[in-house]
């Protein structure tokens, strides 16, 4: 590897110490930075400059690296937030699928009814129940916001991305409330009368919100601090 | 020509560079410098955070092809970027005319 080169992955890494958001977007961006920094310093370097003068200049041309850095963090954070967004958005039928087939198998009251009606349900599953269905519409309605925030509107308002990185974290938190609040209800069926249940369905469904709980964690952390970030 | 001098604008030339054909970043910049008689010499890392912001909007579109053995994303102009791009050149005109008009020294008329 040449000195020239040395210089700029250097600097490449170090504005990718100072970049947040996903592996694959940073990747992205890094990629496309390095093409543009290898691009600059060939022109300098055929107007005769050696190669690690040529790429000095080059990266003189581009900036600080905790410059180009800060000018990347809000599009970062807010292809981040729509990420996140979606992944919500697909994970209501995958999870619901489950859950619905887990109610149906189950013995949980008389049939049809909606789940706020069955039979023999404490007033702590109740209320279980109604926190998990206003939480997966809230869940829903904010990460639908995302998703339009962080679209096309953009070009007539322009949307600060800390109002995406909020939205997003409100989707994330709200879907592992639901998901808790779903888990929680299960867990007091268990106790109160396990054989209501039918074991294959609730299984699933319940890794299903398992994994949704931690990943929904996990988001809404790196949300608020991708936001945070941009103050 | 400094950066905050060109806040408000950098949209609207960023989109006029790729009206001639499909660019990528590093071109970009360059003939926007060209273009500007080396007027406009922007950090050139800037510049792709608001193509990656243009792209969000629709109003560029960026594809990764193959370049000398590297991987290069090359940005074109969609049919929403085309009349955003006639948008702002008829709000600039406009602009421009009347701080023309406020700006021009008066010719005041001598009057014996």
């Amino acid at each position: 590897m040449t000195a020239g080169q040395q210089l700029i992955d250097a600097y490449i890494r170090e504005v990718a110490a100072a970049l947040p958001g996903s592996r694959r977007a940073r990747h992205d961006v890094l990629t496309e930075l390095k093409d543009g920094l290898l691009d600059a310093a060939s022109n300098y370097q055929c107007n005769g400059r050696p190669a690690s003068a040529a790429a000095q200049a080059a990266i003189g041309e581009f900036g600080d690296a905790r410059q180009v850095a800060a000018a990347y963090r809000p599009e970062l954070a807010v292809i981040h937030a729509r990420r996140i967004a979606f992944s919500f958005l697909a994970s209501v039928p995958l999870v619901g699928f489950w859950w619905v087939l887990a109610a149906a198998s189950s013995d949980l009251g008389e049939r049809p009814a909606p789940p706020w009606q069955w039979q023999g349900l404490t007033p702590g599953s109740q209320l279980a129940v109604h926190l998990a269905a206003c939480a997966s519409l809230i869940a829903v309605v904010t990460a639908l916001v995302t998703v339009f925030a962080t679209g096309r509107i953009i070009r007539w308002l322009p949307i600060s991305p800390r109002v995406t990185t909020t939205t997003a974290a409100m989707a994330s938190l709200a879907a592992g409330a639901a998901d808790l609040g779903i888990v929680t209800l299960v867990i007091s069926q268990i106790l109160s009368a396990p054989s209501a249940l039918d074991p294959g369905p609730v299984t699933f469904a319940a890794m299903a919100s398992l994994a949704r709980i931690t990943f929904s964690r996990r988001a809404a952390q790196r949300c608020l601090t991708a936001g945070a970030a941009l103050a | 020509m400094r950066a905050e001098t060109l806040k408000g604008h950098l949209d609207g030339l960023l989109l006029a560079s790729l009206e001639r054909g499909p660019r990528h970043g590093y071109a970009i910049m360059e003939a926007l410098r060209a273009d500007s008689g080396g007027q406009f010499d922007l950090p050139t890392g800037t510049i792709y955070p608001a193509l990656r912001r243009l792209e969000r909007a629709d109003l560029v579109r960026g594809t990764w092809s193959m370049a000398g053995g590297r991987r290069r994303r090359v940005y074109r102009l969609t049919p929403a970027g085309r009349r955003m791009l006639a948008a702002e050149r008829g709000s600039w005109r406009q602009f421009s005319a009347a701080v023309t008009a406020v700006l021009t020294p008066l010719s005041w008329e001598v009057t014996s």
